[in-house]
Order: structure tokens, then sequence, then C-alpha cells
């Protein structure tokens, strides 16, 4: 149905803040957009009972997941009157400090790209399949659970 | 034909690594049933299932075709 229309939105490992700055001055070309609206969900070493938490392990179902993106990238569309709009999201470990969610929203004025982004992540958070494991120093897990 | 079950997340620590394939399920209650026989665990773990990538809110009949999927609550992010 839309398969070709899908679009991968997951890169293994950390996002890295050089392709944030990439991703940005891509932009550049496109003079009728006025606002930006940008979150960068980073990995906190959260402390758990006496155990720092060092890394989370991200997995998804991916295909369920990009169907899933691309509902959600529809009603925000819909909703909001966007130029465009780039979420990634990493799999695979990422470490306490680096960034593991990247929202991008971009619009001619800014309420549009602030309300967007703010809307895109609260559903990335609640819909999408994808789940972290929180790797603790020595080794030991527990999963994630999003609050 | 078998029906294939994936689980993810925290299930994946109750069910193993590999896919589960059952014969006999004509449906999710039937298929449910049979896994919580043969996992315990399953009955103290909340998730929800989706059938071919669409979330179930209620018994749905199964094909040979089918994947089921257990969907613990979502932590990405």
């Amino acid at each position: 149905m839309k398969e070709g229309k899908l679009k991968n939105i997951f890169l293994t490992g950390a996002i890295q803040p050089e392709f944030v700055a990439a991703s940005i001055k891509k932009h550049n070309s496109m003079k009728g957009i006025g606002g930006h609206s940008i979150f960068l969900g980073q990995v906190r070493n959260d402390l758990i009972g006496n155990q720092q938490v060092k890394a989370i392990e991200y997995t998804s179902y991916e295909e369920m997941a990009l169907e899933k993106m691309y509902e959600i990238r529809e009603s925000i569309f819909a909703k909001y009157d966007l130029t465009c709009m780039h979420v990634y999201h990493s799999l695979g470990k990422v470490m306490a400090g680096e960034i593991s969610l990247f929202v991008f929203t971009s619009s001619a004025h800014r309420k549009a790209a602030i309300d967007a982004c703010e809307e895109t992540v609260e559903k990335i958070k609640s819909e999408l399949p994808v789940w972290g494991k929180e790797i603790f120093e020595d080794e030991s897990y527990q999963w994630k659970e999003n609050k | 034909m078998p029906i294939k079950i994936i689980a993810f997340g925290r299930l994946k620590d109750i069910t193993g690594n590999g896919d589960i394939l059952l014969d006999d399920a004509a449906d999710t209650n039937q298929l449910l049933q049979q896994l919580n026989k043969k996992f315990p665990a399953l009955t103290a773990t909340p998730f929800i299932v989706a059938v071919d990538k669409e979330i179930i809110t209620g018994n749905t009949d199964l094909s040979g075709a089918d994947t089921v999927a257990l969907l613990p609550p979502y932590s990405g992010g």
C-alpha cells in the first residue's frame, strides 16, 4: 500500500551533532521557511538504586514503526502548516550524553514549527514501537519505561 | 501453516530471541492461551498484540500467513 513512500527514520548508534548541523544547512535553499524547531532527545545517566545508566540499547519493530511514523507524519502535516519535517531515531547502543532522537520541523512561521515539533515528539514517545534497554555500569540492565 | 509470533522488548527475556511458531490457533485468544502455557511469565507482563502490524482490540481470527507481534509498553525517544 504505502511501502513505497515509507521513509526510514532509523540510524545505528548515536545521532551525531554534525548530522544535525548538516541537516540544518540543507534548508538554506528553502527561503520560504521562517522558523525551525528542533527537539534532541539525549540519553540520561539516571541513578536507579545505586546503579547508574551508562547507555540505552534501542530495538524496534521496524516495519510497524515506519508505517506508524508515516501516519504520524500525515496527521501532523494535515494539522499544521509545515514546510518540512525530519525524524531520526537511534537503534542499537547510545551512550549517556549522546543523542538518540532528532525531530526537526520547519514552517513559514515559528508557531506551527514549534507546536508540530512538540506534538510529533509526544506521538513518537507514545505510538512508535521502540524499546529502550537501560544498561548499567556493570552491564546489568532494566527495561526503560516512558513517563 | 504455522503462525509466526514475534516478541519485543522485555518480552524477549521471557520468550527467547528466536521467532515462535504455533500450529493450532484459530484466533488470538487461542494463541494467547497457548503462549501463556508455554511462557507462564507472560501473564505477569503487560503487552498489546498486533496482527500483521495492526494493533488489535479484541479477539481476532488468524490465518497461517499472519504474523502476530507481542508489544510491551513503548519506551523510545
